[in-house]
Formats: C-alpha cells, structure tokens, sequence
C-alpha cells in the first residue's frame, strides 16, 4: 500500500468517496503498468540455454502487410521475401549475386539456347514429408508457365513451350524461341503437384516451414528439420512481425523487441547502435526521378539532359541515405557486376552553367513549372522530391509536389502514365534484362514512353545471343544509350541499412529483396 | 417497446445511409486492389488474372449491390486483399478496439470525477488553478502525439513498459489488459481534461441554485449536498458530454492503434483504404456506424433514469 501515501499528497482534499476511488485508480494504473513492462525476451534463453549456436527464436520486423503465399502468384517484394524462406526453386541466388543449383544438382543449357536440362536433387523433402520428385517439378514449372492454361504466372517464362520428365531425375525445359538468360528465373518455387491451394498451405523445401499468419499481426515460421542441406537452419523460429509504419518500427527497436529490420534510414539506425549491430549492402535496386518522355517539356531530350547536369546526385545521397548508397547515371545498379559499365560514372557531373545552356538551347531559357508526383508512404521519395525542388530553382525550374497514396500512385503513375514526372525505386531479378527491359518502346511497364529504335534492336540482339561476353557488351551499349538519350534523372541505388541485434550473427544483405533467415544464428 | 423499435429502425436507415455514402466516396478514388496486391514488377496479363480471381472484373455498383444483398443476410462477403470473411477479420480486430476505448472510458471517469470534485469544492483556490492548468494544457493535445509523449517518457525515460509490445488476449488476459493501459493513457487524458472541466462548471452551477440554500438551511454538511443534492442534478449535462466522449474516444482509438501498433479496427480500417478493400471498408464502416448509434441508445437509457423527467418516447 505504499503506492497510496505516494500519490495522496496529490489529493489533499478528498471525500472519503473520491479518496477510494483514487486509491482503486493508482492500483488499477500501477498494476497495469507491471503488467505491461514484459517486453519480448524472444531469444534471450535461447543464449543461456543452449550452448551449441543452434536454437532461439527472432522477431524480424516488415512494415508491409504479406498479401500472397502462392509463390507463383506473388510479384511484390514484400511477400517475395518472406516466401523466400519457405520456397525454393531449381536454382538458387546467392548474396554475391550468382545462381547456384538447389533443387536441381546441375543444369545445361544447349548449344542454341532452346533447351534447359536439369538434373534432380534426390532425397529432398516438402515440408509435409513427401519426397520431392521430378513429377512436382514438372507440375510446378508448367503451372508458373501456364501451359495449361494460356496464362503465364511468371512472367519470364512466357517463352517456355514445353516441360518433360526424362528418365528419373531430369526434367528438359524447352523454349519456343532461343533465350540463354533464363537461369534467373528458374528460382521458381517447385511446390508438390496434390496441393489444391498453395496459398492457403504454402508447402515447400526451404529451411523454414510455414506455420501461421494473423493479419496485422504476424507471419509465423518454423524450423525444417529436414531440410536438405542438413547444417541449417540454426533458428527454432522465425516470426515476421508487421508493424504500423517505419515509425511504430522505430519505438520497437528502440525498446529491443524486434531483433532485426531491414530497410531502415540512416537516421534512426544511428540512434540504435547500442542495442543493434547496423549492416549495409547494395540492394540493385534503381532510384529514379523519372520523367514521363512523353510530355511538354521532358519530350525535348534537350530539358531530360538539361534536368542531368541540374540535379546534384551527391548531394541528393548526402541528404537522403546519409551516404549511404551508389550514385546512378543510367538505369542499372553496380550491384548487377559485370553488366553494369563502370565507364558512364562519370557522365552528368554537376554543372548549373550546362544546364542554363541546355534550357536556353531547347527554348526554356527563363525555365518552367511542372510537377513531380511521389507516393506518400515512401517517405525517401518524398523527401527526394523536396530535395530535387530546391535543386532545381536554381536553374528556373519550378517544381510542384504532389504526394498521393500508394494506390493512387500505381493507377495514375504506373499503369495510366498521367503525369509528368515521378519518384520511385525500380527493383528487379537479378537479371540484366529484368532491369532493362522496361525501356522497349512497347514494353507495358516502359511508365517514362521511353522510345529509341537503337535500344529496341540492341534489346532483341541479346536473347540470341549465346556468348556470354558479346551479351554483356550488349548490355553495355543499352547502358549508354540510356545516358545519350537522357531518359530520366537516375539518382542512386539506395543501400539496404538493416539493423540486427548485437548477439546474433550471420546475416546477409543479398543484391535482391530478400531475407534470407538460414544462416543467421545467435552467437 | 414503441421505443426500441423505432429506435431499430433508425439504425437500420442509418447504417444503409452508411453504406451508400461509403460506395460513393470509394468509386472516386483510384486504385486497383489486385495491382496494389501485385506491386509495380507485375505484368498486366498477371494483374488481369488476378482481377478474375478476385472477383473485381464487374464493376462496383455490381460489387455493392452484391455485397448489400449479402449484408442483408448476414453476410458481410470476403476481404479482397487478406482472402478472409470480412466478419471474422472484424471479429479479430473488435476486441482490441473496444477494449482500448473501454479502458479508456473507465479512466475517464475514475479520473475525471474526483478532480472535477476538487476543484469545484474551492474554486479559485491553488488547488482549482493548478488543476485547470493541468486541464487546459492537456486538452488541446492529440491523442498521437500524447502517446509519442508517453511513450518516450514511460518507455524510453522509466522502461516501465514495452513500447509496440502486443499481447493477443487469447494467451493473457492480463497482459493485454497491461499493453492497452499506456495506449488508452493517450485517449483518455485529453477528455479526462475536458470531462475535468465540464464537470467543474456543471457543479458550480448548481452550486448557485436555491435548493442548495434550502439544503444547508436543513442543517446538512457541504459533503451531504455536494453529493445528495447537487451530483444529481450536475449528472444530465455531464452524461450529455459522455455520449460525445464516447464516441469520440472510438475516434481516439481508432489513431492510437497506429501510433502503438495494435492490431485493431483502426489499423485494419487504415488496410481496407490503402488496399482498396471494398468489402471490408463497408464492413468496418457498417460496424462502427453500429456501435456510435448503440452508444447514443444506452445514452438515451442512461438518461432517463438520472433524470426521471426525461421519458423516453
């Protein structure tokens, strides 16, 4: 009762009635305040229970709600990294960027790029205990190409006409046309061929088993035990914790109850390093101001190139990621290695004057106003966009903000290309042409209208293609067409800043949006 | 019986009135839900399957009268983006929301009674301004930032408790009831200083009146008027200013889930716009409509029996 003679003072003149209800009220108050200081200790006997680095729990915080767990259905990368873990396809990315068999031993591709040959890996099973055959992965390639029913899941395989089993353990994949660049793709799941709603049960091989998921609240992971390669995971338990915002994230990272969160800002990462560890990586994703070509004024390449040397991408980096990301001059992220040309870097330094120039050439010499349409919920493109506006008064060029929710964004912006110009980061497969072939005048995600007929011919070039060497100079030369023609204002690959608490260890930062949770272990 | 059935017509009028105006304001705003659902790396043949799959290639005026006529039954249809019944999502959310607005509400009342007592048992004295102070400060300020507030002086400051930190009910009841009382703090301060003062004039109004003269005359103490003779009659106006609280608390509730992470209305209400969820923003709307008119009924109730002049007709 010694919580009454503290707070009575603060009632001096009490009814006998009030006096009661007030000591109730402490009580009431004090207690919930003892019941609610149980924060999540989620791991901590995992440390001191068990000796060996296997075991223990995490809570990985995502500031999306998951939508689909059919991992043929699923596109967005919100729900790509969490399947990730339960999911697995023929092939496999690595954090360095290479696709390393999985599911399949080993693979060959034909001299003409019209056949894909794959050799089975034996003695895996799906999470509900059945082996995995090449009959499942027959079912599951025809399913994400849709030979049975004229819709490709995947989008890639489009070009796939044929799936067959060929004695026990191989499966030939042929193509209607030659493409040498479809190993990335064949990360496809392969999912049991008797599941009637993968969605519903998402079963499969990865290292983590699907357990539950609450809306609002959780996806629920669990341990494979019997995963294929027997030394992981080292995890008892994965959960996905979704949180309201990045700023709800923020209080629980600060009060310790999430042990990891990836796409942070620099900011609030450095307000945490007592309790986290904060690790970075190029993501490959591409952050664009992107001007829709086919609008007054960003149909004169003269204003596109103007609006280059007019932004000073350093700057936009130093204000935005606090240096923490790559700067971009063209549409493709270092991360990407030998297709991305070191060569451009160089190109678009800062230059008011050329820029003047440029705007006085193309007829604007007083400059003009146009706007910038940003996705509200992104708060780095927003603040992006401020930047830029202030970047760009000094050569005339009045930019107006308009910020809208994600939907509308994704109707008017991306799929109705009402506007005229944009914000947003580009993210794709580790695949030099999923993140070029966005620029092919009649490609249905080209959201700029970028049109060069040189592109659309250098663009066809490379699926027949079959050397290695002549397709990266290909890609080099789209690169710098890009550049030539000032498509956009690409402004940096923005580093993935992901903290993760002090006493685990193994995680990595992969050059796709992922999470891979296999590896990582308490130390 | 009169009443109550006209009172249940009322609500059946408003909740279809509800339903219209929610269709309206939905069918011009952009979006796609099956876009939203797929992000911007989807092909549009993949965003075109998926629209089949969900049902969204009729247009909306199809989808409302289809969903009305299933609300009629009972049915309240399937959400578009979580792929569950719309009435089981609610039926996971409601409990946390009335929850925090109940917690909030008992607050309210614990609290503001006692001080709306003290200071109008002395006005003008230390006390009364210290009290007013307090009030007229704590009034003005939303329940967001407020909960910012405590949270980085409860949380951060004295670690007295978890910030974001959930427990569902289903596996502690006590723990639940702990990870609301901070949140429901956020709701409940600014109305406890409104209550604080509505109270405080309330009394002193009556305060002035004759049959408080007449009382004393009788040899009664001030306690035994203050709490015999003056509550009561203080009551109407200040249950009238409930009723509002009440609803407003809903409201209160509603924005603190966002701020401290809780899986409630609010949060899933926030979903349904962002993902373009028809079905279960209809759903969510319908039953918060439900409950605002519910409150207002017990209301009505309440007041009849503080005052028995007021008949209910």
């Amino acid at each position: 009762m010694k919580r009454q003679t503290n707070t009575s003072p603060a009632f001096p003149r009490l009814t006998r009635m009030s006096k009661t209800i007030a000591a109730l009220m402490t009580l009431v108050l004090s207690a919930g305040i003892m019941c609610s200081c149980t924060p999540g200790n989620n791991g901590q006997d995992a440390t001191t229970a068990a000796k060996s680095i296997y075991g223990g729990d995490i809570v990985l915080g995502i500031t999306q709600e998951p939508k689909i767990f059919d991992p043929h259905t699923a596109v967005a990368a919100g729900d790509k990294e969490i399947l990730f873990n339960i999911f697995e396809g023929l092939v496999k990315c690595t954090s360095d960027g290479d696709f390393v068999p999985a599911l399949a031993t080993e693979y060959s591709i034909s001299e003409d790029a019209m056949t894909y040959s794959f050799t089975i890996r034996q003695n895996v099973l799906f999470h509900s205990g059945e082996s995995m055959t090449s009959d499942d992965v027959v079912y599951s390639l025809k399913r994400a190409a849709g030979l049975d029913t004229g819709t490709p899941l995947v989008a890639a395989f489009a070009g796939i006409a044929s799936v067959e089993k060929s004695g026990a353990d191989q499966v030939i994949v042929t193509l209607k046309s030659p493409d040498a660049e479809l190993i990335p793709f064949f990360t496809t799941a392969i999912i049991p061929d008797d599941v009637e709603d993968i969605g519903k049960t998402p079963v499969g091989t990865g290292p983590f088993v699907f357990e539950s998921y609450t809306s609002g609240q959780s996806v629920v992971l669990t341990k494979n035990a019997k995963y294929w390669q027997s030394d992981l995971p080292y995890l008892d338990k994965v959960t996905f914790k979704i949180t309201a915002d990045m700023d709800a994230a923020f209080i629980e990272l600060k009060s310790g109850t999430i042990d990891i969160f990836p796409y942070l800002t620099n900011d609030k990462a450095q307000q945490i390093t007592d309790k986290y560890n904060i690790v970075s990586g190029g993501t490959n994703m591409v952050q664009i101001f992107a001007l829709n070509n086919a609008v007054e004024p960003f149909n004169n390449p003269l204003v596109r190139e103007a609006m280059n040397y007019a932004v000073d991408r350093d700057t936009v980096i130093t204000q935005i990621t606090e240096g923490y990301g790559s700067r971009l001059v063209t549409g493709m992220s270092p991360a990407m290695g030998d297709y991305y040309d070191t060569s451009l870097d160089g190109s678009f330094a800062y230059n008011i004057e050329k820029a003047k120039d440029l705007l006085a050439q193309a007829g604007y010499p007083d400059g003009f106003t146009t706007s910038v349409t940003v996705p509200s919920n992104y708060v780095i493109h927003v603040n992006t966009a401020v930047v830029l506006a202030e970047q760009l008064k000094k050569v005339g060029i009045t930019l107006d903000i308009k910020s809208v929710d994600w939907a509308t964004w994704l109707s008017d912006v991306y799929t109705g290309r009402n506007f005229d110009s944009t914000v947003i980061a580009l993210t794709s497969e580790y695949s030099p042409r999923d993140v070029l072939s966005r620029y092919v005048s009649t490609s249905e995600s080209n959201f700029i209208n970028f049109s060069d007929p040189s592109f659309d011919e250098i663009y066809a070039q490379i699926a027949v293609a079959s050397d290695e060497a002549q397709r990266v100079e290909l890609y080099h030369q789209l690169l710098a067409i890009l550049v030539k023609d000032s498509a956009s204002v690409y402004l940096q690959d923005p580093s993935n800043i992901v903290a993760v608490k002090k006493d685990l260890t193994g995680y990595v930062v992969y050059p796709i949006y992922v999470q891979d949770l296999s590896t990582v272990h308490y130390s | 019986m009169k009443y109550v059935l006209k009172k249940v017509v009322q609500l059946v009028i408003t909740l279809f009135l509800v339903s219209l105006i929610t269709f309206a304001a939905f069918s011009v705003i952009p979006g796609d839900p099956a876009r939203i659902m797929l992000g911007i790396s989807a092909t549009q043949s993949q965003v075109a399957l998926l629209r089949t799959q969900l049902g969204l290639d009729h247009a909306l005026v199809y989808q409302y009268f289809h969903w009305l006529s299933g609300a009629c039954t009972g049915d309240l249809g399937t959400s578009v983006s979580l792929g569950d019944p719309v009435s089981s999502l609610i039926g996971q959310r409601l409990p946390v929301t009335l929850s925090l607005g109940l917690i909030a509400l008992i607050l309210t009342l614990l609290l503001s009674f006692p001080l709306g007592l003290i200071s109008a048992q002395r006005p003008g004295k230390t006390l009364d301004h210290i009290i007013s102070v307090i009030s007229h400060s704590f009034a003005s300020l939303p329940p967001f930032v407020l909960g910012l507030l405590l949270t980085f002086v409860l949380g951060f400051t004295f670690h007295l408790f978890a910030a974001g930190n959930y427990v569902p009910y289903q596996s502690d009841v006590f723990g639940f009831i702990g990870c609301l009382l901070v949140p429901s703090l956020a709701i409940a301060i600014p109305k406890i200083a409104m209550s604080v003062k509505f109270i405080r004039s309330s009394i002193l109004v009556e305060k002035e009146k004759e049959y408080v003269r007449t009382a004393q005359s009788h040899g009664l103490t001030d306690r035994e008027v203050l709490i015999r003779h003056i509550m009561p009659n203080a009551l109407v106006p200040v249950l009238t200013m409930l009723a509002i609280i009440t609803s407003d608390i809903l409201g209160g509730s509603l924005i603190v889930e966002q701020t401290f992470n809780l899986p409630g209305l609010g949060r899933l209400l926030l979903q349904a716009i962002s993902s373009r969820d028809f079905p279960l923003l209809e759903g969510i709307v319908l039953y918060l409509a439900a409950l605002i008119v519910l409150v207002n009924f017990f209301m009505d109730i309440a007041y009849s029996r503080v005052d028995p002049r007021i008949r209910l007709q």
